[in-house]
Protein backbone atom coordinates (compact mmCIF):
# COMPACT_ATOMS: atom_id res chain seq x y z
CA UNK A 1 0.00 0.00 0.00
CA UNK A 2 1.14 3.80 -0.92
CA UNK A 3 1.48 6.18 1.66
CA UNK A 4 -1.17 8.53 2.08
CA UNK A 5 1.06 11.41 0.51
CA UNK A 6 1.49 9.25 -2.55
CA UNK A 7 5.47 8.81 -2.06
CA UNK A 8 6.87 5.04 -2.50
CA UNK A 9 8.41 3.61 0.09
CA UNK A 10 10.73 0.51 1.02
CA UNK A 11 10.10 -2.66 3.01
CA UNK A 12 12.35 -5.34 3.86
CA UNK A 13 12.38 -8.97 5.30
CA UNK A 14 14.96 -11.55 6.77
CA UNK A 15 14.78 -14.95 5.53
CA UNK A 16 16.86 -17.08 7.45
CA UNK A 17 17.06 -20.91 6.68
CA UNK A 18 18.56 -23.13 9.64
CA UNK A 19 20.73 -25.93 7.54
CA UNK A 20 20.56 -28.99 10.39
CA UNK A 21 22.74 -31.72 10.09
CA UNK A 22 21.08 -34.52 7.95
CA UNK A 23 21.05 -38.41 7.38
CA UNK A 24 19.67 -41.05 5.41
CA UNK A 25 20.98 -44.44 4.52
CA UNK A 26 19.71 -47.15 1.86
CA UNK A 27 20.33 -50.66 2.02
CA UNK A 28 19.70 -53.40 -0.53
CA UNK A 29 16.64 -55.35 -0.04
CA UNK A 30 18.25 -58.59 0.48
CA UNK A 31 21.70 -60.67 0.14
CA UNK A 32 22.40 -63.93 -0.39
CA UNK A 33 25.14 -65.25 1.67
CA UNK A 34 26.76 -68.10 -0.26
CA UNK A 35 29.75 -70.91 0.11
CA UNK A 36 31.81 -71.95 -3.31
CA UNK A 37 32.56 -75.58 -1.41
CA UNK A 38 31.13 -78.33 0.04
CA UNK A 39 33.59 -78.86 2.82
CA UNK A 40 32.43 -76.19 5.32
CA UNK A 41 33.88 -73.20 3.80
CA UNK A 42 32.50 -69.90 5.55
CA UNK A 43 28.87 -68.83 3.56
CA UNK A 44 29.78 -64.93 2.04
CA UNK A 45 28.10 -62.09 0.70
CA UNK A 46 28.91 -58.36 -0.10
CA UNK A 47 26.23 -56.05 0.55
CA UNK A 48 27.09 -51.82 -0.54
CA UNK A 49 25.15 -49.39 1.27
CA UNK A 50 24.28 -45.97 0.34
CA UNK A 51 23.94 -42.86 2.71
CA UNK A 52 23.66 -39.06 2.07
CA UNK A 53 25.26 -37.18 5.44
CA UNK A 54 25.62 -33.77 6.50
CA UNK A 55 27.58 -33.19 9.45
CA UNK A 56 27.97 -29.65 11.28
CA UNK A 57 31.35 -27.97 12.11
CA UNK A 58 31.78 -29.23 15.37
CA UNK A 59 29.51 -32.25 14.79
CA UNK A 60 30.03 -36.11 12.96
CA UNK A 61 28.34 -39.09 12.23
CA UNK A 62 28.45 -42.37 11.94
CA UNK A 63 26.81 -45.72 10.29
CA UNK A 64 26.51 -48.54 12.57
CA UNK A 65 24.41 -51.93 11.98
CA UNK A 66 22.99 -54.50 14.13
CA UNK A 67 21.29 -57.90 13.46
CA UNK A 68 17.59 -56.71 14.09
CA UNK A 69 16.23 -60.32 13.58
CA UNK A 70 18.59 -63.16 13.81
CA UNK A 71 18.59 -66.46 11.66
CA UNK A 72 15.34 -68.26 11.58
CA UNK A 73 14.09 -70.84 11.41
CA UNK A 74 16.14 -72.52 14.95
CA UNK A 75 18.92 -75.02 14.05
CA UNK A 76 20.67 -73.11 12.08
CA UNK A 77 23.32 -70.08 12.25
CA UNK A 78 23.13 -67.82 14.85
CA UNK A 79 24.49 -64.71 15.06
CA UNK A 80 23.75 -63.88 18.67
CA UNK A 81 26.24 -67.04 19.42
CA UNK A 82 29.02 -64.78 16.91
CA UNK A 83 28.74 -66.48 13.64
CA UNK A 84 28.25 -63.70 11.59
CA UNK A 85 30.91 -60.82 10.73
CA UNK A 86 32.04 -58.55 8.12
CA UNK A 87 34.50 -56.38 6.85
CA UNK A 88 33.76 -52.43 5.78
CA UNK A 89 35.70 -50.99 2.34
CA UNK A 90 35.61 -48.05 0.02
CA UNK A 91 33.91 -45.40 1.71
CA UNK A 92 33.29 -42.98 -0.13
CA UNK A 93 32.95 -40.03 2.32
CA UNK A 94 34.02 -40.98 5.79
CA UNK A 95 36.08 -44.06 7.25
CA UNK A 96 35.17 -47.15 6.66
CA UNK A 97 35.31 -49.78 9.83
CA UNK A 98 38.63 -51.16 9.82
CA UNK A 99 39.01 -54.97 10.85
CA UNK A 100 36.86 -57.61 11.23
CA UNK A 101 33.73 -56.47 13.05
CA UNK A 102 31.28 -59.24 14.69
CA UNK A 103 27.88 -58.56 14.10
CA UNK A 104 25.61 -58.22 17.20
CA UNK A 105 21.96 -58.59 17.91
CA UNK A 106 22.16 -56.23 20.77
CA UNK A 107 24.64 -53.48 20.45
CA UNK A 108 25.17 -51.55 17.49
CA UNK A 109 28.67 -51.73 15.53
CA UNK A 110 30.54 -49.71 13.52
CA UNK A 111 30.22 -49.42 9.69
CA UNK A 112 31.62 -46.10 8.91
CA UNK A 113 32.89 -42.65 10.52
CA UNK A 114 31.78 -39.33 9.29
CA UNK A 115 33.77 -36.49 10.26
CA UNK A 116 32.65 -32.71 11.03
CA UNK A 117 31.73 -30.75 8.39
CA UNK A 118 30.75 -33.43 5.99
CA UNK A 119 28.31 -33.29 2.67
CA UNK A 120 27.28 -35.17 0.05
CA UNK A 121 27.51 -34.55 -3.41
CA UNK A 122 28.52 -31.55 -5.64
CA UNK A 123 32.38 -31.99 -4.74
CA UNK A 124 34.59 -29.55 -3.45
CA UNK A 125 34.13 -29.81 0.46
CA UNK A 126 31.70 -32.34 0.36
CA UNK A 127 31.98 -35.56 -1.41
CA UNK A 128 32.03 -35.83 -5.13
CA UNK A 129 29.50 -38.52 -5.26
CA UNK A 130 26.06 -38.62 -4.17
CA UNK A 131 24.54 -40.90 -2.37
CA UNK A 132 27.85 -42.06 -0.98
CA UNK A 133 28.31 -45.43 -0.59
CA UNK A 134 30.72 -48.23 1.74
CA UNK A 135 30.72 -51.82 1.19
CA UNK A 136 30.38 -54.75 3.64
CA UNK A 137 31.57 -58.16 3.46
CA UNK A 138 29.70 -60.64 5.51
CA UNK A 139 31.01 -64.08 6.76
CA UNK A 140 28.87 -66.49 8.16
CA UNK A 141 30.60 -69.52 9.99
CA UNK A 142 29.84 -72.85 8.26
CA UNK A 143 29.29 -75.03 11.19
CA UNK A 144 28.45 -78.59 10.83
CA UNK A 145 26.00 -78.21 13.59
CA UNK A 146 23.60 -76.09 11.33
CA UNK A 147 20.47 -78.13 10.55
CA UNK A 148 20.20 -78.44 6.64
CA UNK A 149 17.49 -75.90 5.05
CA UNK A 150 17.57 -72.31 4.75
CA UNK A 151 17.67 -69.54 7.29
CA UNK A 152 17.43 -65.30 6.73
CA UNK A 153 18.17 -62.85 8.86
CA UNK A 154 17.54 -58.97 9.19
CA UNK A 155 20.42 -56.29 9.46
CA UNK A 156 19.69 -53.26 10.13
CA UNK A 157 21.64 -49.84 9.18
CA UNK A 158 21.80 -46.57 11.53
CA UNK A 159 23.08 -43.10 10.31
CA UNK A 160 23.37 -40.59 12.76
CA UNK A 161 24.73 -37.11 12.08
CA UNK A 162 25.28 -33.93 14.65
CA UNK B 1 3.24 -15.11 32.05
CA UNK B 2 3.11 -17.88 33.20
CA UNK B 3 2.08 -19.24 29.84
CA UNK B 4 4.57 -17.41 28.08
CA UNK B 5 7.76 -19.16 29.67
CA UNK B 6 6.06 -22.28 29.02
CA UNK B 7 6.52 -21.69 25.57
CA UNK B 8 9.61 -20.42 24.96
CA UNK B 9 10.77 -23.69 26.94
CA UNK B 10 9.21 -25.82 24.10
CA UNK B 11 10.35 -24.25 21.13
CA UNK B 12 13.92 -24.86 22.76
CA UNK B 13 13.28 -28.57 23.05
CA UNK B 14 12.20 -28.35 19.15
CA UNK B 15 15.43 -27.02 18.40
CA UNK B 16 17.51 -29.32 20.11
CA UNK B 17 15.76 -31.98 18.29
CA UNK B 18 16.82 -30.84 15.09
CA UNK B 19 20.50 -31.08 16.20
CA UNK B 20 20.98 -34.88 15.53
CA UNK B 21 19.05 -36.46 12.48
CA UNK B 22 18.93 -40.22 12.48
CA UNK B 23 17.40 -43.07 9.55
CA UNK B 24 17.72 -46.84 9.12
CA UNK B 25 17.46 -48.84 6.52
CA UNK B 26 17.29 -52.86 6.58
CA UNK B 27 18.59 -55.81 4.67
CA UNK B 28 17.49 -59.21 4.83
CA UNK B 29 20.36 -61.69 4.31
CA UNK B 30 19.55 -64.92 3.41
CA UNK B 31 21.56 -68.47 3.67
CA UNK B 32 21.07 -71.83 2.18
CA UNK B 33 22.61 -74.26 4.46
CA UNK B 34 23.57 -77.48 2.92
CA UNK B 35 24.65 -81.16 3.27
CA UNK B 36 28.22 -81.51 3.64
CA UNK B 37 31.46 -83.12 4.25
CA UNK B 38 34.88 -83.10 5.29
CA UNK B 39 37.55 -85.06 6.99
CA UNK B 40 41.49 -84.96 8.36
CA UNK B 41 43.43 -87.75 8.22
CA UNK B 42 45.31 -86.45 11.73
CA UNK B 43 47.98 -90.04 11.11
CA UNK B 44 50.21 -88.94 7.94
CA UNK B 45 51.99 -91.93 8.02
CA UNK B 46 50.68 -95.07 9.54
CA UNK B 47 53.46 -97.28 11.12
CA UNK B 48 52.45 -100.91 10.16
CA UNK B 49 54.41 -103.05 12.92
CA UNK B 50 54.61 -106.48 14.70
CA UNK B 51 55.79 -107.53 17.80
CA UNK B 52 56.41 -110.87 17.00
CA UNK B 53 59.86 -112.07 15.20
CA UNK B 54 58.22 -115.79 14.90
CA UNK B 55 55.86 -114.97 12.53
CA UNK B 56 53.09 -115.00 15.34
CA UNK B 57 51.42 -111.94 14.91
CA UNK B 58 50.32 -109.49 11.56
CA UNK B 59 51.67 -106.08 11.34
CA UNK B 60 49.37 -103.90 12.75
CA UNK B 61 49.47 -99.71 13.03
CA UNK B 62 46.16 -97.35 13.34
CA UNK B 63 45.23 -94.37 11.18
CA UNK B 64 42.93 -91.47 13.13
CA UNK B 65 40.87 -89.09 11.35
CA UNK B 66 38.52 -86.25 12.18
CA UNK B 67 35.61 -86.08 10.46
CA UNK B 68 33.11 -83.50 9.53
CA UNK B 69 29.31 -83.92 8.42
CA UNK B 70 26.06 -82.66 7.93
CA UNK B 71 23.46 -84.59 6.05
CA UNK B 72 20.12 -83.40 5.14
CA UNK B 73 17.36 -83.71 7.49
CA UNK B 74 14.67 -85.85 6.23
CA UNK B 75 16.35 -88.11 3.69
CA UNK B 76 20.05 -87.62 4.27
CA UNK B 77 22.89 -89.81 4.02
CA UNK B 78 26.90 -89.96 4.58
CA UNK B 79 29.48 -92.55 3.87
CA UNK B 80 33.21 -92.88 4.70
CA UNK B 81 35.25 -95.18 2.69
CA UNK B 82 38.68 -96.29 2.04
CA UNK B 83 40.46 -97.13 -1.14
CA UNK B 84 43.91 -98.73 -1.20
CA UNK B 85 45.40 -96.05 -4.47
CA UNK B 86 49.31 -96.75 -4.38
CA UNK B 87 49.47 -100.72 -3.34
CA UNK B 88 52.93 -101.79 -1.56
CA UNK B 89 55.73 -100.50 -3.67
CA UNK B 90 58.63 -102.74 -3.81
CA UNK B 91 59.56 -106.55 -5.39
CA UNK B 92 59.14 -109.59 -3.24
CA UNK B 93 56.64 -107.83 -0.23
CA UNK B 94 53.45 -107.61 0.81
CA UNK B 95 50.77 -106.71 -2.06
CA UNK B 96 46.99 -105.87 -2.04
CA UNK B 97 46.52 -106.16 -5.43
CA UNK B 98 48.32 -109.62 -5.79
CA UNK B 99 49.09 -110.99 -2.14
CA UNK B 100 51.94 -113.50 -2.74
CA UNK B 101 49.78 -116.69 -0.80
CA UNK B 102 47.25 -117.56 -0.41
CA UNK B 103 45.56 -115.64 2.65
CA UNK B 104 47.48 -112.68 2.80
CA UNK B 105 45.42 -109.33 3.01
CA UNK B 106 45.83 -105.85 4.01
CA UNK B 107 42.50 -106.17 6.07
CA UNK B 108 40.93 -103.14 8.75
CA UNK B 109 38.25 -103.07 11.34
CA UNK B 110 36.93 -99.11 12.04
CA UNK B 111 35.81 -97.34 14.98
CA UNK B 112 33.77 -94.19 13.79
CA UNK B 113 32.13 -91.80 16.97
CA UNK B 114 28.47 -90.77 17.00
CA UNK B 115 26.24 -89.69 15.38
CA UNK B 116 28.18 -91.81 12.65
CA UNK B 117 27.86 -95.84 12.39
CA UNK B 118 31.51 -97.69 11.81
CA UNK B 119 31.91 -100.60 9.50
CA UNK B 120 31.37 -104.09 10.89
CA UNK B 121 33.73 -106.72 11.28
CA UNK B 122 37.05 -106.88 9.51
CA UNK B 123 37.13 -105.31 5.90
CA UNK B 124 39.81 -106.43 3.38
CA UNK B 125 41.35 -103.27 1.76
CA UNK B 126 40.78 -103.31 -2.53
CA UNK B 127 42.91 -101.30 -4.84
CA UNK B 128 40.27 -102.16 -7.49
CA UNK B 129 37.39 -100.67 -5.18
CA UNK B 130 36.53 -98.70 -2.37
CA UNK B 131 35.62 -100.60 0.49
CA UNK B 132 32.75 -99.48 3.60
CA UNK B 133 33.92 -97.49 6.41
CA UNK B 134 31.19 -95.87 8.24
CA UNK B 135 27.94 -94.52 7.87
CA UNK B 136 25.39 -91.58 8.66
CA UNK B 137 21.64 -91.63 8.38
CA UNK B 138 19.61 -88.16 8.16
CA UNK B 139 19.76 -85.16 10.30
CA UNK B 140 23.38 -86.22 11.32
CA UNK B 141 25.77 -83.57 12.38
CA UNK B 142 29.31 -83.41 13.41
CA UNK B 143 30.83 -80.53 16.12
CA UNK B 144 32.54 -78.01 14.60
CA UNK B 145 35.87 -79.31 16.11
CA UNK B 146 35.26 -82.03 14.46
CA UNK B 147 34.00 -85.92 15.57
CA UNK B 148 36.70 -88.93 15.83
CA UNK B 149 37.18 -92.12 13.52
CA UNK B 150 40.14 -94.75 13.54
CA UNK B 151 41.08 -97.71 11.51
CA UNK B 152 43.15 -100.21 13.15
CA UNK B 153 44.85 -102.06 10.02
CA UNK B 154 46.12 -105.51 9.79
CA UNK B 155 48.48 -106.67 7.21
CA UNK B 156 49.54 -110.43 7.39
CA UNK B 157 52.96 -111.65 7.88
CA UNK B 158 54.60 -113.84 5.59
CA UNK B 159 57.91 -115.80 5.48
CA UNK B 160 58.01 -115.18 1.58
CA UNK B 161 58.39 -111.27 2.39
CA UNK B 162 61.71 -110.02 1.46
CA UNK B 163 62.94 -108.09 3.95
CA UNK B 164 62.49 -104.24 3.54
CA UNK B 165 60.20 -101.10 3.78
CA UNK B 166 57.28 -101.12 1.73
CA UNK B 167 54.64 -98.33 1.55
CA UNK B 168 51.21 -97.90 0.12
CA UNK B 169 48.99 -95.05 0.14
CA UNK B 170 45.22 -95.23 1.49
CA UNK B 171 42.94 -92.69 0.14
CA UNK B 172 39.80 -92.15 2.07
CA UNK B 173 36.31 -90.40 1.23
CA UNK B 174 33.70 -88.98 2.90
CA UNK B 175 30.35 -87.83 1.50
CA UNK B 176 27.48 -86.15 2.81
CA UNK B 177 23.60 -86.19 0.84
Amino acid sequence: MLPANGSTGTGSQSLTATINPVGSVTAPASASLTTAATTFQPFTGNVTVSYRARTTPAGGGSVTLSVSSDFTPAGGPSAASGALTYTCSGATLGTACSGSQTASTTVQTPVLTLPASACTGGGGACSSQNPDSVGLSFTLTNNPGYATGAYSAKVTFTISST
Amino acid sequence: MKRYITIVACCILALAGLAQAQNTGTTTLSVVVGPEAALTVTTGTTSLATTSTTFGNPFTGTTNLTYFIRTTKATGTGALTLKITSDFAGTGGPSVTTPPSTGDALTYTCTVSSPGTACTGSQTASTASSTGFGTWGAAANSTKAGNSASVAWSLSDDPVYATGTYTATATFTISAA
